[in-house]
């Protein structure tokens, strides 16, 4: 080799790297904001519940219940919508899945199948559901968003088209029941449920390899796919994750209430992106955490639940539900563009 | 220097109409740093994606070691020991150090789930010996916070770890500030020390004359001169991309 003319020893300069506080760093972290957020409001209702707990019943054991009831359905939804988004796409048929896959498993142990057969048969067509608006979004290279607008109406369509526009009973029996309605040390079995699913969910996206490459998928697909990652296929798996937690959370749902109606769901869909978008979780994937849907599922009934106790208008629930996720968007753009990834 | 670890032979490529590379050849010994140079529209990209396997060739053939091969795919050409260093690199801002040195190749128990203290533990020491890059303190850090160089860094660090034997850099340095693009120049000759190969395309002839022993310069598709450093000089080089 010729000697190379002599090279500064360059050190890299610091770049963005700025010592921050700690509060700071906190909530630049991916769950960061709404924990602070979360543990805020909290920590106010709890204070305002001890100073006139006849006027503000948010501590009293009936509203718990009402709440552990309310969070799961959602908050399953959530894991799943959320999953999907990080991995860089849109899930918005989940309330129509929700629907239909909760009547066919009505209607079937209406019918004499055992719930404990119907249950996961809704699961599966969730599943089957997802994989398909997977694969079109895919095979044809449309944006998800097109593609699961078509699934919002075609599968509440499906609905109808089932079984007409009744209401349909649903007694599964005091086994199943229990298992998906009853309590267990206090707590009501769905939020034991959505507990447990919160769990598996955070060891799957980050502690699991699948959610490496969910990150990365989303993140920086060319990058995924330059270093081998088989970016259709985790797409494809989070598709189908959406749509068997959809079912779940009908499943869930389903038990809570006793019957299904076939408008059931509607609009929740956008309670689950709101959900993920008010927990950090980014519109144009690759950023977000558990934590943070679990968190933004938590943050939606807490308020809707407070704005109950305060006896205020409906109107006022969405509204205030508006501006808390377009300020979570805000919030997650800034910092995205601050360079935290 | 016996047989060269890579080897172009006669490569076409062909874009429908457009004949991007045309008859092109050329070898990398072990443990040479070849500049790639050329102007806009010379080729000379098409050539890294091809060898890196993200363009199949039209024509003519790849030899790795002596040996015929197609790659089909990325993974195909890192499994041949490639890795290429893209102008935006291709790591995961949203993940750590860490996770992105073992992006797709994670360390794992048999159901899957990471074992992160092994992985952290392992990225320290491939930051702290193998490339040395300063301001980074913990693989734990987000590459999302990291500097343009740094995040290069990064990315020659992860090829570094797993023992890669060209290194492809596609223009690396242009979004690099001064002292990130020297740190970057040094890297490449360090690793040249252990026996890496570097394929260096840029359009700073002054870079390409700090590290590169030998140059192919290519014009409208095809090489046109191929020189080594000892009989070149930097004027002459210029004259060649210039004059072509
Ligand atoms: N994917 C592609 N599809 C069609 N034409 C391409 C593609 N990639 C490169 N080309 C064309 O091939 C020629 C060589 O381009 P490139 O390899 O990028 O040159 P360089 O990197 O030397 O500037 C250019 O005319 C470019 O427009
Ligand atoms: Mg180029």
């Amino acid at each position: 080799m010729t000697a190379a003319p002599m090279l500064v020893q360059a050190t890299a300069p610091h770049g963005r790297l700025r010592r921050q506080s700690p509060l700071m760093r906190l909530i630049g972290a991916p769950a960061g904001a709404i924990l602070v957020a979360f543990i805020l409001i909290q920590v106010l209702c709890i204070a305002y519940a001890l100073i006139a707990p006849d006027e503000f019943r948010y501590l009293s054991s009936q509203n718990l219940t009402i709440l552990m009831k309310a969070v799961p359905v959602l908050g399953c939804m959530a894991l799943g919508v959320g999953v999907l988004m990080i991995a860089g796409e849109f899930d918005l048929s989940v309330g129509s899945v929700y629907a239909l896959t909760a009547i066919v498993m009505a209607v079937q142990v209406g019918s004499g199948m055992s719930p404990f057969l119907a249950a996961p048969l809704a699961v599966l067509i969730g599943v089957a559901i997802g994989l398909l608006h997977g694969f079109i979004t895919l095979r044809a290279a449309l944006p998800s968003f097109i593609v699961t607008l078509g699934g919002l109406l075609f599968w509440r369509g499906a609905v109808l088209l089932y079984n007409g526009a009744v209401q349909v009973r649903f007694d599964p029996g005091p086994a199943f029941q229990g298992l998906f309605g009853g309590t267990f040390l206090g707590i009501n079995a769905a939020f034991w449920w959505f507990l447990a699913l919160s769990l598996a969910f955070y060891l799957l996206l980050h502690r699991h390899r699948f959610g490496n490459h969910v990150f990365a998928t989303g993140g920086n697909r060319a990058a995924a796919t330059a270093i081998g990652i088989d970016v259709n296929r985790v797409k494809m798996t989070a598709f189908a994750i959406a749509g068997g937690m959809a079912a779940f959370a009908g499943i869930l749902a389903t038990v809570r209430v006793g019957s299904v109606q076939p408008g059931q769901g509607t609009g929740l869909e956008l309670q689950a992106i709101a959900a993920c978008v008010i927990g950090g979780l980014s519109l144009t994937g690759g950023r977000g955490s558990v934590l943070g849907i679990f968190l933004g599922g938590m943050l939606i009934h807490t308020i809707t639940n407070v704005l109950l106790l305060m006896r205020a208008p409906g109107f006022y629930l969405d509204m205030f539900i508006a501006v808390l996720i377009v300020g979570a968007a805000a919030f997650n753009s800034m910092i995205e563009r601050k360079g935290r990834g | 220097m016996h047989m060269p670890i890579l080897e172009l032979h006669n490569i076409t490529k062909r874009f429908g109409a457009l004949t991007a590379l045309r008859d092109l050849s050329f070898h990398v010994n072990e443990g040479e740093v070849i500049g790639l140079l050329g102007d806009n529209g010379a080729g000379k990209s098409t050539a890294v994606n091809l060898i890196s396997g993200i363009h199949k060739p039209s024509g003519g053939h790849l030899f790795v070691d002596g040996k015929q091969t197609l790659f089909s795919c990325r993974t195909d050409s890192a499994e041949a020991g490639i890795e290429t260093i893209y102008q935006n690199t291709a790591l995961v801002d949203s993940l750590s150090i860490t996770r992105n040195i073992f992006m797709g190749r994670e360390l794992c128990t048999h159901a899957g789930m990471l074992k992160l203290a092994e992985m952290r533990e392992i990225a320290m020491q491939v930051l702290k010996s193998a490339v040395h890059i300063s301001g980074i303190d913990s693989p734990d850090m987000l590459v999302g916070e990291l500097s343009g160089g740094q995040k290069q860094a990064v990315a020659i660090a992860r090829a570094v770890f797993f023992k890669r034997r060209i290194l492809m850099l596609d223009e690396p340095t242009s979004a690099l500030s001064v002292r990130e693009t020297e740190a970057l120049l040094n890297q490449v000759l360090k690793l040249k020390a252990e026996n890496v190969s570097s394929v260096l395309v840029t359009h700073n002839l002054y870079h390409a004359y700090q590290v590169c022993d030998r140059f192919v310069i290519m014009s409208h598709g095809t090489k046109v001169f191929d020189v080594a450093k000892a009989d070149t000089s930097i004027s002459q080089l210029t004259e060649y991309v210039v004059l072509t």
